[in-house]
């Protein structure tokens, strides 16, 4: 038989990608997770936050000459969320949430396999422990990625104002983020033994670092301590970035370029990855 | 030639010691076991030499490497099957084998014969493309089997094979072992709590409690040493007292019913012929001959005044035949 170097690698990689597979109510609700969130907030808010409708003048107000009120509502909304209505603005940012949840989540595997034995496998192998991890790693960004994809791929259909040209380069913004936030998961599920402490710790992590990053409402109208927070939120960049490439809006804090958002995901997934590596690799099945 | 030299082992957890000074050899194309109740260190003993655990003290060398020092030589020299399952449930029994082999960084189409064949070893091969949640623990328990074995292991390390296995399943278990040592000359390591695997399988037994060996030889020696067979004769008609005096080398002799002699001897194959040609010299005709080995049931409660059977329910204390 021949030797691969890169075969451990390869292994993992095919081995989160089947499981994947083979759990199929995980692929429903990955649909479904994100689509809950597009129909009731982004449909909700949307007309909220949309002139179209307002007909009437406002009471007390005068109207200034040669315009009317809604054209003026729509432009303040319009600026605020970068050129394009609010349902466009929230999609576009719900790739981005999907993908991190799913990443971010998916170190629970590694508690699983602890309880089910089948770390024991992975460390017994007289595999590199850090290639073994970060194919882990590298298959569930693969993954989510494509679960990203999936959701962009649904906000087409329920948002106007994307851009089919963004899709590919989104993409790569993505598959860094998942890299990021499945390091993370990992380096995370690798300290604990159960699956209750490991929910309590994402739970109690995602739920501040989604509603900081930008997804639901832009970070120009942020508190400025949560714009510092947000400032130190990888998810940040992530949300920048790939609504910048789908719709074209440029809403962010002062540092948040395209270029600069690719090096900051760019940074965040070499430092997790590596952290999960030294962290595999002094593992061992002594409690 | 030793294919496992261990040495002096011993693994402390806080206050706790696991093994305490374990020393043992397992020989090449030989089955070693590992025999005794659960908690006294036998697959902590196993997982340092898998190279999973790190020793406190003592060291343990697999084919010339240290496993301390060389996991990763070791790690390819060795196959294990673990005590608890350690196979992806949501995978089908393929799936199993290829990431298994994948990882030892094997490929390629020999990768997948060899699969196959393995399979079929094991009676698994129509089961290769199902998930293994669907499977009995039998079949869990052959194809880990078949994916220790994946990667040419010299040596083959078992901890407790058969555990909660229903009968067919274990002498299956039993079969493939016996196939793997005799077919193909494998050196197998195994641990086991039940005295009839090791006295069936394993050409040697290392006797462990409370974290130290406590007697190793053969099935036979260690039965040996408590030095008592039974002999029992039957003969064609009543023999008076004192036929007991003529016996040589007899510790004790007692006439029982119906012509029945019971003879406690150190060695029953040795005496017997004798005692049969003396007894036929005294003019008795021999209706029947049977003798009893002591078993290693017998011997472990020489050992530890308790026995293995007992030993094995945690939760009621070890009660003794002696105080029984």
């Amino acid at each position: 038989m021949r030797r691969v170097n890169l075969s451990p690698l390869i292994a993992m990689v095919y081995r989160q990608v089947k499981r994947w597979f083979s759990a199929r109510s995980r692929l429903v609700s990955t649909v479904l997770n994100p689509l809950v969130w597009i129909i009731f907030l982004g449909l909700g808010w949307g007309s909220v936050f949309s002139a179209s409708g307002f007909k009437g003048a406002l009471p007390g107000i005068p109207t200034p000459p040669g315009l009317s009120i809604s054209d003026l509502v729509q432009k303040y909304f319009n600026t605020i969320f970068g050129g394009v209505d609010y349902l466009t603005f929230m999609v576009s940012g719900m790739a981005s949430m999907t993908v991190f949840l799913a990443s971010f989540i998916g170190g629970i595997s590694v508690i699983w396999d602890k309880q089910f034995g089948y770390l024991k496998e992975t460390l017994v192998a007289p595999a590199s422990r850090k290639l073994v991890i970060a194919g882990r790693i590298l298959g569930d960004a693969i993954v989510t990625t494509v679960q990203g994809l999936i959701v962009i791929l649904l906000g087409f259909i329920i948002a106007s104002g994307l851009r089919i040209a963004g899709v590919g380069i989104a993409l790569i913004y993505l598959f860094l983020l998942a890299i990021t936030f499945s390091s993370l998961g990992v380096v995370i599920a690798l300290k604990l033994s159960s699956v209750e402490g490991f929910q309590m710790i994402v739970n109690l992590l995602t739920m501040p670092l989604m509603f900081m990053s930008g997804v639901f409402y832009p970070f120009t109208t942020m508190p400025s301590w949560m714009q510092v927070i947000a400032l130190y939120n990888p998810l940040s960049y992530a949300v920048h970035a790939v609504r910048y490439w789908l719709t074209g809006a440029d809403v962010g804090l002062s540092p948040m370029t395209p270029l600069n958002d690719l090096l900051v995901l760019a940074a965040g997934a070499t430092i997790l990855l590596l952290t999960a590596g030294f962290a595999f690799e002094k593992t061992s099945i002594e409690e | 030639m030793d294919v496992i030299v261990v040495e002096n082992l011993v693994k402390k957890y806080k206050d706790v010691l696991a093994v305490n000074g374990v020393s043992f050899t397992v020989r090449k194309g030989e089955i070693f076991a590992l025999l005794g109740p659960n908690g006294a260190g036998k697959t902590t003993t196993i997982h340092i030499i898998a190279t999973l655990l790190k020793p406190t003290s003592g060291r343990v060398i697999v084919e010339g490497y240290d496993a301390v020092k060389e996991p990763g030589k070791v790690r390819r020299l060795i196959g294990i099957v673990f005590q608890e399952p350690s196979l992806d449930q949501q995978l089908t029994a393929y799936d199993n084998m290829y990431i298994h082999g994948r990882l030892y960084g094997y490929s390629g189409n020999e990768l997948r014969k060899r699969i196959l064949e393995l399979l079929e070893f094991v009676d698994l091969k129509e089961y290769a493309f199902k998930q293994v949640k669907h499977f009995s623990g039998g079949m869990k328990r052959r194809l880990e089997i078949a994916r220790g074995l994946l990667t040419n292991p010299d040596i083959l390390i078992l901890d407790e094979p058969t555990i909660g296995l229903d009968p067919q399943s274990r002498a299956r278990v039993w079969e493939y072992v016996r196939k793997l040592k005799n077919d193909l000359g494998m050196t197998i390591l195994m641990t086991t709590h039940y005295l009839d695997e090791a006295d069936e399988l394993a050409d040697r037994i290392a006797i462990m409690d409370h974290g130290r060996i406590i007697a190793m030889g053969t099935s036979l020696e260690l039965k040996n040493m408590l030095g008592s067979d039974v002999i029992y004769l039957k003969l064609s008609k009543q023999a008076p007292e004192s036929l007991c005096r003529e016996f040589n080398g007899v510790k004790d002799c007692r006439l029982l019913e119906d012509g029945l002699i019971e003879l406690v001897v150190e060695n029953a194959n040795k005496v017997l012929p004798e005692v049969m040609k003396l007894v036929m010299e005294k003019g008795y005709e021999i209706r029947e001959v049977s003798y009893r080995k002591p078993s290693l049931n017998e011997v472990f409660l020489h050992l530890t005044g308790r026995e293995l059977r007992d030993s094995l329910e945690a939760s009621s204390p070890p009660r003794g035949r002696w105080h029984r």
